[in-house]
């Protein structure tokens, strides 16, 4: 048992060791001048310099906060409205044409007026992380509580379940799988949109440490919170990936 | 009368059968019900003047059930059997009160029907169970609606899963369980909240022969015990006539009833003896010939 999930562990590493083989072939025979493309020996070595520096704790625990508070609302929003959505049609009605018109819309275009109207601090860059990782969330849990087996709903009702609570007892935890599903497209949504958000305004943050580092050619510096963010989204997508597992153990094919 | 015949038989009757063949009908039991002997039989279903009109996208609608007048007693098993395609679940789903008919009305004891309740418990093809329950949960499920305290939900449901034969999978999930098994896990389940009435659509008809003549004479030891009355939708004719006391034999669409059969054979059911008896063999035969006649193409899907 251990043994397979080691195997799948370091199966799962591999591209990631060939990718990084890969960075270091074009810094070793000279492709790429030292000066636009450090070797990772050094980008990592610089990482693990700046885990002990507390301004760069702050820059992470600044995006983390964003990111978890931009996602955690989006979650809320999308099941939410998911849920509500597939099973009254009034709901849908409203919601449907709504999401046509907003889900294609890139959501940074309204970044501008974010910060014009919650300032440059937390709040414009966690609404901008909800918005952008909102839409997929909704629409898998949409598509999920309304794919339900009806003899499921069915077999509640006749085994005396109230109408009322057939969302809760039933639709929602067979919709499970689908919502999990759009809540990891969300995250790796939230994970890339907080970086950009941070990069386009911001006074702290790792996107504002990379747009620091490139203005002055630092080329360390501009890759460590490259390297941090996807390190983060790595723990969080392998955290979400346990939960999952956790939850639909009942459930095939997870 | 009625709840003490819908109840559970004790567990010293239960461990003596633990589930397997072979029960002789119990007397106490069967004088319990009553109704079996036909004296007075009542009537638990009543279905009058029923048809059904799907609206289908596009074209002119469908009409799936023309006019179907069926009366279930109580404690008889019932089966309806037909082609597929001429309405027979239709019909099912009417009695769970899960579809509305377009006209005419069905009634359970005497009331009309106007959505599911705990008094019909249906079995689907596909189990229906929910995957996110454990055998154990799934069985409970019913009687934690019904208001029964979680301890004594989970002894009764311990029961009944000893009962279908499914003892030390308690803590499985669905996924982990053959159909056969599956099938005996959602049988528990209905049957943990009591229906007066059995309702089940192609119960085994996903299932290999082997594991469908298991279930098929477990279902029946079953029965013997409480003689619930049973609607069973099938389209085996060897099926319908080992089973019922009735066999309802429907047209291909739009669905009428062509024919009742009263099935006069001897219960206990054992199917050894049964398959040599030639009243079952003739009654297969001319239930066979009665489906096939008006019968333009064979097989249909
Ligand atoms: N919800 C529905 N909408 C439209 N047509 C339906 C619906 N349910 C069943 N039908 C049609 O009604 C007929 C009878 O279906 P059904 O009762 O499932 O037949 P059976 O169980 O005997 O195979 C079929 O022609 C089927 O296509
Ligand atoms: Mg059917």
């Amino acid at each position: 048992m251990s043994t397979r999930r080691l195997t799948t562990v370091l199966m799962g590493a591999l591209p990631i060791l060939f990718v990084l083989a890969i960075w270091q072939a074009l810094c070793s025979f000279g492709y790429a001048p030292p000066s636009l493309l450090p070797p990772p020996g050094k980008v990592f070595l610089r990482l693990a310099q700046q885990l002990g520096n507390v301004g760069f704790l702050d820059d992470i625990l600044a995006t983390l906060i964003r990111l978890f508070a931009g996602f955690l609302i989006a979650v809320v929003l999308g099941v939410g409205i998911g849920l509500a959505a597939a099973v009254v049609p009034a709901i849908n009605a409203v919601v449907r044409p709504l999401v046509q018109v907003l889900a294609p819309l890139p959501k940074v275009a309204l970044y501008p007026a974010l910060i014009i109207l919650f300032g440059f601090d937390h709040a414009s860059k966690i609404t901008l992380v909800t918005l952008d990782a909102l839409f997929p969330i909704l629409l898998s849990t949409y598509y999920g509580a309304s794919m339900v087996e009806q003899k499921l709903v069915w077999s509640a009702l006749a085994a005396g379940t109230p109408r009322w609570q057939i969302l809760f007892k039933v639709i929602a935890p067979a919709a499970l799988p689908s919502i999990l599903t759009g809540c990891r497209i969300g995250l790796v949504i939230s994970c890339i949109v907080v970086f950009l958000a941070e990069m386009i305004s911001s006074t702290d943050g790792l996107g504002h440490l990379l747009v620091g580092a490139a203005r002055t050619f630092q080329t360390v510096d501009m890759f460590v919170p490259l390297i941090t963010i996807s390190l983060l989204g790595l723990m969080l997508n392998g955290l979400l990936y346990g939960l999952r597992k956790y939850l639909l153990r009942g459930f095939p094919e997870v | 009368m009625r709840g003490k015949v819908r109840k559970l038989s004790p567990p010293s009757e239960r461990q003596a059968t633990g589930g397997r063949m072979q029960v002789p009908l119990r007397p106490e039991i069967d004088t319990g019900t009553g109704a079996t002997s036909g004296e007075r039989a009542r009537a638990m279903i009543e279905i009058a003047s029923v048809s059904k009109r799907f609206e289908t996208s596009g074209r002119k609608s469908h009409l799936a059930l023309s006019d179907i007048n069926l009366t279930v007693n109580d404690g008889a098993f019932v089966s309806i059997l037909g082609p597929s395609g001429c309405g027979k679940s239709t019909l099912l789903y009417i009695v769970g009160g899960f579809v509305a008919p377009s006209e005419g009305v069905a009634r359970m004891k005497g009331a009309a029907i106007t959505g599911p309740g705990p008094d019909r418990g249906p079995v689907f093809q596909e189990f229906a169970l929910f995957p996110w329950k454990t055998v154990l949960g799934n069985v409970m499920y019913g009687l934690r609606q019904q208001g029964v305290k979680r301890t004594e939900a989970e002894a009764q449901s311990l029961r009944l899963i000893e009962m279908v034969g499914l003892k030390g999978f308690e803590h499985f999930y669905p996924k982990e369980l053959s159909g056969g098994m599956k099938q005996r896990v959602a049988i528990a389940r209905t049957l943990a909240y009591r229906p007066s009435v059995l309702l089940m659509d192609e119960p085994f008809g996903a299932l290999d022969a082997h594991t469908r003549t298991r279930l098929q004479n477990d279902l029946l030891n079953i029965w013997e015990r409480d003689r619930k009355t049973v609607l069973f939708v099938t389209h085996s004719v060897e099926e319908a006539v080992f089973l019922s006391d009735k066999v309802v034999v429907m047209t291909r669409a739009p669905g009428r009833i062509k024919q009742i059969v009263d099935i006069d054979l001897p219960r206990p059911r054992i199917r050894a003896e049964l398959l040599l008896d030639s009243h079952y063999q003739k009654y297969v035969v001319d239930i066979e010939r009665m489906i096939d006649d008006g019968r333009d193409d064979a097989e249909h899907s």
